[in-house]
């Protein structure tokens, strides 16, 4: 049993992490119609932002995780800015500009990569936070840095949810995710509202990065894996859902690591493409996912 | 309010508009008629930024508007409410009305503001915790309308208010325009009921080809056999019999 649960808590902590990529290309996908390959890669470039800023400001690991995620977010507004406004402009996800879209990301991905490789070198780096003695409830031992990935998703989560839902940014989001020319006649600067949405994925991106960080060491090639684990979260929870990219991360954490404790750790990566093939199975559009958005 | 001179456009490289011209005086309802086809909704699309027209002049209040951006348009105070009835269905009555005063930036302007839309449309105020995608037809129509009326326009277009609603819908949505206008708002609608566009304008364009083909005072046109004839579904035989 207290295996179990051992197994359940670093399920949920994986899963937070998958969590805030998944909302990231959900995000990404709902606002600007185009799946965003280069966004493990932003997730690295979070983790390395934080990395640094943790060696050398010495401001401890709370300012650190905001500011990184500060200006990971501001580094996503640009790569919008500089490269992909060209490409969704034209069309984006249903349209022959939407392939190029997708290619310009596995570009990204390279390009940011290799920039990584030589700011930051090959080398898998650690990143030591003194977190202290592990949490003790009766039998159980928590790990503080697990404790602190899912209380700082959950808080980030919550800013997000907060801002789409009682603000005016928010609103905004929300019309241009769902038809740009309406939210347009309402006033939106659709363009700015795209620039935000892609900022706070990549924000979002950012903080996974950073949280995950101490529990693993930071390096170049970090992004791929989790590119394809959040993919898979997005999907399993429903593509563009919000709320389908958390619970869709939660589920692929928690399976993966059951699996990897009562099958075997060496197929630990399989797990999560087992549950997506299943939920696709049994509900095509993921668990809370919607029918398609209908372009008009 | 609104001068639109010879504008030209369409999208792609389909050409729509040819040189379109037509006037709007402030305190207004301008009706646009026009068959399928002709460049009803290209016109007001130009004009609203969602296209950006390839030759000719918008000026509105004054400053010319072709080319800008639709929320700087909306930001000078005209607004357009689209075909086809489009909400945002996730959001509730209240949000979608909200999202209107995005440009208002003052929660007392946009209290104001949607209390008005309020008086307008009583039967919003009931379903405003309502998702819209719940709504029928009629109210789906209310919603947009509202959602227009609550950046506080100087003007505002319609594309076919009345599509595919039932008479007695109709006949509120027609009844609440004229009350909008007689608030002192000026209209240009383009409608496919040009009989009911005609009782309630003043003015009206005829569009064919993508150019304004016959104009005049609403009064004029509806005895006008031309317009008759091609858009009232009478003939210039049983004109008396008809009216």
């Amino acid at each position: 049993m207290e295996f179990f649960i051992d197994l359940l808590i670093i399920g949920v902590s994986i899963g937070m992490i998958y969590a805030l990529v998944a909302l990231g290309i959900s995000l990404i996908f709902s606002g600007l119609d185009i799946v965003h390959f280069a966004h493990g890669e932003i997730y690295m470039i979070g983790a390395f932002v934080g990395l640094t800023i943790f060696q050398h400001l010495n401001i401890g690991y709370v300012p650190t995780l905001i500011l990184a995620v500060i200006i990971t977010g501001f580094i996503g507004v640009l790569i919008e800015r500089l490269f992909y406004r060209r490409l969704t402009s034209a069309g984006g996800g249903y349209t022959v500009a939407g392939m190029g879209m997708v290619i310009a990301g596995f570009g990204m991905s390279i390009v940011l990569q290799n920039l990584a490789y030589l700011i930051w070198g090959p080398k898998a780096l650690p990143f030591p936070v003194p977190y202290g003695m592990p949490l003790e409830i009766g039998n159980l031992s928590l790990p503080m840095s697990y404790v602190w990935i899912v209380i700082a998703a959950l808080v980030f989560m919550g800013v997000l949810h907060l801002v789409m839902r009682k603000t005016m940014i928010g609103l905004a989001m929300r019309a241009v995710a769902h038809n740009k020319d309406i939210a347009y006649l309402s006033g939106v600067n659709v363009p700015l509202m795209i620039s935000t949405i892609f900022g706070i994925a990549c924000a979002l991106g950012a903080a996974a990065g950073v949280l995950v960080g101490p529990i693993n060491y930071v390096q170049v090639l970090m992004g791929i894996g989790i590119l394809v684990k959040a993919f898979a979260a997005a999907v399993v929870g429903g593509f563009g859902s919000l709320p389908g990219a958390v619970l869709g991360g939660l589920l692929v954490g928690v399976v993966e690591s059951l699996g990897a404790g009562y099958i075997s750790g060496t197929y630990k990566d399989i797990y999560a493409f087992v549950l997506l093939i299943f939920v696709l199975m049994v509900k095509p559009t993921g668990i809370l996912g919607v029918e398609a958005k209908v372009k008009a | 309010m609104l001068d639109i001179k010879d504008l030209v456009g369409g999208y792609g490289n389909v050409q729509i508009l040819n040189g379109a011209s037509l006037k709007v005086m402030p305190g207004q309802i301008v009706a646009l008629l026009g068959g399928n086809g002709t460049g009803k909704s290209t016109l007001l699309k130009a004009t609203s930024g969602l296209i950006r027209p390839w030759g000719g002049s918008i000026t509105f209040d004054g400053g010319r508007i072709e080319g800008l951006r639709p929320d700087a348009i909306v930001r000078r105070g005209l607004v357009q409410v689209t075909q086809g009835k489009e909400a945002f269905p996730a959001m509730t009555v209240e949000e979608n009305l909200r999202l209107g005063a995005y440009t208002v930036g003052s929660r007392a302007k946009t209290a104001q503001a949607l209390e008005r839309v309020y008086t307008y449309f009583p039967i919003l105020k009931e379903k405003r915790t309502q998702l819209s995608g719940t709504l029928s037809g009629g109210q789906l129509q209310m919603v947009c309308i509202g959602r227009g009326l609550m950046s506080s326009p100087k003007m505002i277009m319609l594309d076919e208010p009345s599509a595919a609603l039932a008479p007695q819908v109709v006949m509120d949505i027609f009844r609440t325009i004229y009350r909008i206008t007689q608030d002192g708002m000026t209209v240009l609608m383009v409608e496919q009921n040009v009989r009911m566009a005609l009782l309630l304008a003043e003015y009206g364009y005829v569009i064919k080809d993508g150019i304004i083909h016959i104009e005049g005072p609403a009064a004029d046109l509806i005895h006008d056999d031309n317009v008759r004839l091609s858009y009232l579904g009478g003939t210039v035989a049983n004109r008396e019999a008809s009216l």
